[in-house]
């Protein structure tokens, strides 16, 4: 094994006003080449600040304290990249060592056309001409696997998706074939289908072109480093804590921080679940008979912006045609990717969007014509918890204020009654009463979604709409909230909507799942029947394209392009365009959207029965 | 090109609108403009008749406020009270040497407002970020009249360096730092801001993973993501042209048509204050719309709204 890059007692710290913090605390550790090397941590664990010291591109305030970077370059000459000047590090950059950041949506420059963004590195490193650089550049592109590359690389960053657009930097990162290739959270960002066409396309670039090329892939997401990766370093509050063959790690965990990782997994804690047997039982018992929240023919439409004078006739089509029900004490899982309308249908639903057409009926109440002041009432009886708990509050309220207000505001109890009764709730929520006097700025993350939930619970609903309330939290925190979820969802006797784009979170917490996409529901079953029959094909890709740590990796099922836009959905079936076995039928889009009962509870859009 | 057409209509009712404001202010402040016109001379109230009917004062305001519509959209805007020499004709003679200011001071001010924004925005927080904005900070604050007066006895009187008065393109430095040396200020001041905005997003961070060199990341990533801001500061100050152009062309002596304002208001001289009034605001217009033209220019993703609209 050939070492290319050795990191020893590397120590990084940040200045602020109140002091340094340390980011980086003695590490050491080595990179072989070829080999693919997974760096996993929580937030704030040092991962990002190890490839930013790397890459010499450190914020102002950061520096570095002490040790050794040294790389074997091209040349086979070993040079210590902390001991170069910024001119000299800027021969490295882009040639030896490249890197592939985490949010495409703002990694490339919006007045550049893409094409200009590749052949820029190319020509800064290589000494060969504009024309030849352009044709490189259209290889890369092809590559990485852009159709049209001639086209699209005439085009600007905002017209390509996501997706896309971390392909472009990815052969960015590629033009010069590096050393090392540093994909910091490359695919986090983006949907699970898009992830696994990314993350496939880099393993084959990986034992294709580039085979000498090693990476170190950060990532807090361990089935991308049981899928990926060859070794894996843990970190914790920048130390490493493990070190070792990711085999060996993920089924031999040493160190407690990695095992407690690991096992609050979702995935992990279902199965630790199962064993227990708890499982018949883990639910307050549902209702059968009492319906809670019906949903029927719900559309919702947005009309296009088109300008100040002219009307517009086109609409995204958000919400399409979706009825369901939900019984007392049920919990249904929304799950779908970015632009499925699932946050749209649940914001719709407790009519925080005024629905286009379509029936909803809340305690047998037809509640989907009320005006905002009828709502008023309903409201206490329904709540939302929201995805980004800071966003969500208001910064210049502290908690208590922000929880007493609905109170008062629905004139349910007097003053000091309340606050002994807001006490309560943040008990509940597992926060001290001090916080009460406290700000959102406050607190940490997973904090501030405990406010949330109590926010969202002050007012004793029976029906709360759950929108993504775990995915900006880490693993760790992640489990607790949804273990405080779970607990609270007896206490209060809740029904509950939960929204989610992550499959384990889904399969862990709920009970019966509705799978969305591009506003239709393609699927809809008891989780059991959903996870381990599932019929539809979109619901398999999505499911196969989970990476899992635990058990075999099963072979993808791989959907190609992109969600098509909502705005002129495909005729017929709407995954037709992205089906990986269309029949004939499908494939014209002669088959119309509906859901037809294949068992009982277990429904189906009537195409994919039709094609398979 | 929907967007631009219909910028273009919202022009006529501004003008419009324009008009009628200073119809309504010059006829509601004191004072008669047969008398200003007689300048005080005693004169009977026969003759004050015929002035009156002459310039067409005898008729009723509502009328009058009618027929010069009807006869500005026919193109006829009227003749001044004071010379009778129909305002065009005015506006026409005295337009160039403002113009001339104009694009003077502006070149200055860009120039140096982004030089300095560029020389303070790259290195936020340091001794040259500070003195280049303690430079914009006087340059906005400081009157006009003053910074005249003082670069005429600087460069002009004590110096010897330049002319105070006289032709050509170099009576033209002094009044054109003048007029610049605001726009200068707010300009450097925007620039840097949104410089340093700039430097910190994530796709400089991209481009210094690329190795490439700090001056190709300031001027070919960075610059032209931060001109929006300058760019739309520019279009708000064009009406300070106007207002410099006043103030300026008073204090060095030029003409231009900030001194037929000053005179014209001054002799409450109607139709001619009411003809610059909207060939001022139809300029201002036409700049703005020459730089929303520009945003396009800049930022490809504000093309492809207006392509959508």
């Amino acid at each position: 094994m050939v070492e290319i890059l050795n990191v020893s007692n590397l120590s990084t710290a940040f200045q602020s006003d109140y002091g340094s913090k340390q980011a980086l605390k003695n590490i050491s550790f080595k990179i072989n080449e070829g080999e693919v090397l997974a760096l996993v941590g929580e937030s704030g664990s040092g991962k990002t600040v190890t490839s930013l010291s790397i890459m010499g591109l450190l914020p102002n305030n950061a520096y570095i304290q002490e040790g050794n970077i040294n790389l074997i370059d091209k040349k086979n000459n070993q040079v210590n990249i902390l001991k170069l000047t910024d001119d000299k590090h800027n021969l490295i950059r882009g040639n030896d060592i490249s890197m592939v950041f985490q949010e495409p949506m703002t990694c490339l420059n919006p007045t550049m056309t893409i094409g200009d963004q590749i052949v820029e590195v190319i020509l800064n490193h290589k000494k060969i001409s504009k024309t030849k650089a352009v044709k490189e550049m259209i290889d890369l592109l092809g590559l990485v696997e852009i159709p049209d590359p001639t086209q699209r690389a005439r085009e600007y960053p905002h017209q390509l998706s996501g997706g896309m657009r971390q392909r472009v930097m990815i052969s960015i990162a590629l033009a010069c074939t590096p050393k090392l290739i540093i994909a910091d959270e490359p695919t986090s960002a983006l949907d699970v289908t898009i992830q696994a066409q990314l993350l496939q396309l880099l393993m084959k670039l990986k034992n294709s072109i580039v085979s000498k090329t090693s990476i170190l892939f950060i990532t807090h997401d361990l089935g991308i480093v049981r899928e990926l990766a060859d070794r894996v370093i843990v970190m914790y509050h920048g130390e490493i804590v493990e070190e070792g063959q990711v085999k060996e790690v993920f089924d031999n965990p040493k160190h407690s921080y990695t095992r407690n990782l690991i096992q609050s997994l979702p995935e992990f804690k279902l199965e630790e679940r199962k064993l227990t047997k708890k499982d018949d039982n883990k639910q307050t018992k549902v209702d059968d008979n009492e319906i809670i929240l019906k949903i029927e023919n719900l559309f919702k439409e947005f009309p296009v912006e088109k300008g100040f004078f002219k009307e517009s006739n086109e609409t995204v089509k958000a919400v399409q045609n979706i009825s369901l029900n939900v019984k007392k004490n049920e919990v249904l899982g929304l799950v779908g990717e970015s632009g499925s309308g699932k946050s749209t249908l649940g914001k719709s639903i407790i009519k925080l969007l005024q629905p286009s057409r379509g029936q909803i009926y809340f305690n047998n109440e037809n509640i989907s014509e009320y005006s905002n002041k009828q709502m008023i009432k309903i409201r206490q009886k329904m709540q939302m918890i929201f995805q980004d708990p800071f966003a969500s509050l208001n910064p210049r309220k502290n908690i208590l204020d922000t929880l007493i207000e609905p109170i008062l505001v629905h004139n349910l109890m007097k003053k000091n009654e309340a606050i002994n009764y807001i006490k309560e709730i943040i008990n509940d929520v597992g926060l001290p009463i001090e916080s009460l006097r406290r700000f959102p700025h406050e607190f940490s993350g997973g904090q501030r979604q405990r406010i949330g939930i109590a926010r969202a619970l002050v007012l004793k609903p029976e029906f709360i709409v759950a929108d993504e309330p775990v995915s900006a939290l880490d693993v760790s925190i992640q489990a607790q909230v949804l273990n405080l979820l779970e607990k609270l969802k007896k206490t209060y006797n809740l029904t509950m909507i939960f929204i989610s784009h992550d499959l384990s979170v889904i399969e862990f917490f709920c009970d019966k799942v509705a799978v969305m996409y591009l506003g239709h529901i393609v699927e809809i079953a008891p989780v059991s029947k959903l996870f381990n029959s599932p019929k539809h094909s979109y619901t398999r890709a999505l499911l196969s394209a989970v990476p899992k740590v635990k058990g075999k990796n099963k072979e993808k099922i791989l959907i190609k392009g992109d969600i098509p836009s909502p705005i002129n959905p495909p005729s017929g079936c709407v995954f037709r365009t992205r089906c990986p076995n269309p029949g004939i039928d499908c494939k014209g889009g002669n088959i119309e959207m509906g859901l037809i009962e294949v068992e009982p509870g277990h429904w189906v859009d009537q195409c994919c029965v039709n094609c398979n | 090109m929907n967007f631009f057409i219909k910028k273009l209509l919202i022009v006529i009712p501004t003008l419009y609108i324009a008009w009628t404001v200073v119809f309504v202010t010059l006829n509601i402040i004191p004072g008669d403009p047969v008398n200003l016109m007689l300048g005080g001379r005693p004169a009977s109230d026969e003759v004050r008749e015929n002035v009156r009917k002459n310039l067409g004062l005898d008729k009723p305001v509502f009328e009058r406020y009618t027929s010069f519509l009807i006869n500005a959209t026919k193109g006829d805007l009227g003749k001044s009270y004071l010379t009778r020499q129909p305002v065009t004709t005015m506006i026409k003679e005295n337009m160039m040497p403002t113009i001339e200011l104009s694009i003077g001071g502006l070149i200055f001010g860009v120039f140096f407002g982004v030089f300095f924004g560029i020389f303070a925005g790259t290195k936020p927080n340091s001794m040259r970020d500070t003195f280049s904005m303690i430079i914009a900070l006087c340059g906005i604050s400081l009157p006009s009249f003053w910074i005249g007066m003082m670069l005429i006895y600087i460069f002009g009187t004590t110096l010897g360096w330049v002319p105070i008065v006289g032709e050509g393109f170099v009576s033209l430095i002094l009044p054109s730092i003048t007029v610049g040396l605001f726009f200068a200020g707010g300009m450097a001041r925007l620039t840097r801001s949104s410089l340093v905005d700039v430097l910190n997003q994530d796709y400089i961070r991209t481009a210094r993973s690329k190795g490439i060199s700090k001056y190709r990341i300031v001027l070919r990533h960075s610059l032209r993501n931060a001109m929006i801001p300058p760019v739309t500061l520019l279009g708000i100050q064009f009406g300070l042209l106007i207002t410099g152009a006043v103030i300026t062309e008073e204090v060095f002596a030029r003409p231009g048509l900030g001194q037929l304002l000053l005179q014209a208001i001054l002799a409450k001289d109607i139709p001619l204050v009411q003809a610059l009034v909207v060939y001022m605001t139809a300029v201002y217009i036409f700049l703005n719309l020459i730089v929303d033209f520009t945003y396009g220019i800049i930022d490809p993703r504000i093309r492809l709204e207006r392509n959508r609209g």
